[in-house]
């Protein structure tokens, strides 16, 4: 055997292989994506529920509760499939798998890309799952095919910069115990926006948290799917893709100074 | 294995210092040189800054000061080409047990830079090579402790690495596996690869190691081959159990001229102790002489001096008794006392 040294890695392969990695959290572990995408469905039945008399209040932009509510579950699904991202992050590296990745001659920014990825692949199951039913309940998608895409964009984008938030954390902790503040970000985020109501409705402090938290501006972009009021135009489309942006960008920084921080 | 003339040194390190938080120095000022083509042994107890010189030695942990050079190649400005240069074999065999050996052999084949077609044949290779192809579609989660190592090593060798580091491969491995870890091990330096092994176990540094080097509270304490080393430490020493108390006079007596006698110690009516440089061959001469004197006999061992006494020459501490070949894992990367002298060296014996 000859040695010497190795020739230089591939990116575009390093991050098929990690993605592929990640996807086996789902497809080898038995039931793994059932509470993944299960619970946003819950999640949207009984908000449903609960909640289908507040369209009679003046200002509420759709007479369906189901489908405002449809757009959230959705992006719930996505905040926490990509948060997971940083609870198995946190995994790898309480149990030495993340090491062996370290010492691979690759830009330690790659390596973080295959699991985000996985994160987004992950995610378009309970979205699915979440539109399916929506529409058997009778949601409309009145946003048409348009609608549709923006609603996937924005949870695939919503799902990048969660998992982001989690890889932070992970990075940040490296113990499995961060987990929850993962998930317990991902939810602030989503609850402190027009995630029930439209701002209108908002009264006092939570008003103000909703009209400068950037979800909100990413629930809109998803509600051109099912809202009557938001139909697919750049006007409404082009807040939420800056939010978005901007979520990716300030936790994708987050993230490399977490990963430029280990080992130091 | 002898530097070549001129060849660079495969691994150096320079006042190499790592401090934690607190100013704990896991390791202070650490000097060493390792030839290409060696197989550098490096002991010692537990927290003793084996693990954080690994760290930094293969680029995951920064020094505080210092710099170290593997392949000539800084480890703090040039990270990458060292990382290509390296195969690593950390503790505790970190594998994703729900991937199968083959798919994660052929995932390091992606992160070493191999084509698909590349890494996927490498991969049948190496899985000979450690006997693992007929559990090579199989989840890592089933192996048992000995195939992951075995695998955790493939692993490392996916890229044909110039220097290979073993965190204590065998670390909880039973006797045949380690065994066969060692010939693994010795086959690899065979075909070239300098192997840079941290271990608790000294009988895996005498078998494996051209030289020794010895760390405690982050510093190296000595440097050698094993029986250089051993050599320093004086003569074996011959110890005779008598079968009672009464004979003790007669003995020292008998065997005053064969060696020199240690002092008795304390309630040590019944022992003798005699160092000589024969060793085993003094054994005949000494049963003669008690013999010929009348005097009752229990046992009659010889001690050969051990690594650990050569650790405990140089810091009055016993490595072995810090490591009690018990598999739990090194502590890594704390500061850490060495133990205080409590238990006898190994020892070949004569009944």
């Amino acid at each position: 055997m000859s040695v010497g040294a190795a020739p230089r890695p591939r990116a575009g392969a390093v991050v098929v292989a990690s993605w592929r990695r990640a996807l086996n959290e789902v497809l080898r572990v038995r039931g793994a994506l059932l509470p993944a995408t299960i619970a946003p469905v819950i999640f949207m039945l009984g908000m449903t529920g609960q909640f289908s008399r507040l369209t009679d209040l003046e200002g509420f932009p759709t007479d369906s509760y189901l489908a405002w509510i449809v757009p959230l579950s959705c992006l719930q699904g996505a905040g926490f499939a990509g948060a997971a991202t940083g609870s198995n992050l946190a995994r790898d590296i309480e149990q030495g798998l993340f090491d062996r990745l370290l010492v691979a001659p690759v830009p330690r920014a790659v390596l973080l890309l295959g699991p985000i990825l996985g994160a987004v692949t992950r995610c378009l199951v309970p979205a699915t799952a979440v539109l399916a039913v929506g529409l058997l309940l009778g949601a409309e998608f009145t946003g048409g095919v348009l609608g549709v895409l923006a609603l996937y964009g924005a949870s695939i984008g919503f799902c990048a910069a969660a998992a982001l938030w989690g890889i932070f954390l992970a990075l940040t902790f490296r113990t499995q115990q961060a987990g929850p503040l993962m998930q317990q970000g991902v939810f602030l985020a989503v609850f402190l926006s027009t995630a029930y109501t439209p701002e209108a409705l908002l009264r006092g402090w939570l008003a103000g948290a909703a009209r400068y938290n950037p979800v909100t501006h990413v629930l809109e972009l998803s509600r051109q799917a099912t809202v009557s009021g938001l139909e697919p135009s750049l006007a409404n489309t082009l807040p939420g893709v800056a939010a978005l942006v901007g979520l990716i960008l300030v936790l994708g920084g987050l993230a490399l100074f977490g990963l430029w921080r280990i080992g130091r | 294995m002898s530097l070549a003339p001129g060849s660079p040194p495969a691994v150096e390190a320079h006042a190499l210092v790592r401090e934690y938080k607190g100013g704990i120095r896991a390791v202070d000022g650490l000097d060493l040189q390792v030839a290409a083509g060696e197989i550098y042994g490096f002991l010692g107890p537990n927290g003793a800054g084996k693990t954080t010189v690994v760290r930094i030695l293969t680029t995951l942990l920064r020094p505080t000061s210092g710099d170290a050079l593997v392949g000539g190649r800084s480890v703090v400005r040039d990270g990458d080409a060292v990382r290509r240069l390296i195969g690593v074999a950390l503790q505790e065999a970190a594998i994703d047990p729900l991937m199968t050996g083959r798919e994660l052999l052929r995932m390091q084949g992606a992160l070493h830079g191999l084509r698909s077609k590349q890494a996927r044949e490498r991969g049948q290779n190496l899985l000979e090579r450690v006997g693992l192809t007929e559990a090579g579609d199989r989840r890592v989660g089933g192996y048992s402790g000995g195939m992951r190592r075995r695998l955790d090593l493939a692993l490392a060798l996916v890229h044909r690495p110039q220097v290979l580091f073993l965190d204590e491969p065998t670390t909880g491995l039973d006797p045949t596996s380690r065994a066969a870890l060692w010939r693994e091990v010795r086959a690899l330096n065979d075909e070239g690869t300098t192997v840079f092994l941290t271990t608790q176990y000294l009988e895996e540094a005498e078998q494996l190691a051209d030289r020794v080097g010895i760390i405690a509270r982050g510093r190296l304490v000595v440097e050698g081959s094993p029986t250089a080393l051993k050599a320093q430490v004086g003569p074996p020493t011959i110890h005779v159990e008598l079968a009672d108390a009464e004979g003790a006079q007669r003995a020292r007596s008998a065997l005053r001229g064969l060696g020199a006698l240690e002092p008795a110690g304390a309630g040590g009516d019944i022992h003798v102790q005699l160092r000589t440089t024969a060793g085993k061959a003094a054994i005949a001469p000494v049963i003669r002489a008690l013999d010929e004197h009348g005097v009752q006999v229990e046992s009659v061992e010889v001690q050969m001096p051990s690594l650990d006494d050569v650790f405990m020459a140089v810091t009055g501490a016993t490595l072995e008794g810090a490591s009690s070949n018990d598999g739990s894992p090194s502590s890594g990367d704390h500061v850490g006392e060495a133990v205080p002298a409590s238990r006898a060296p190994e020892a070949t014996t004569a009944r």
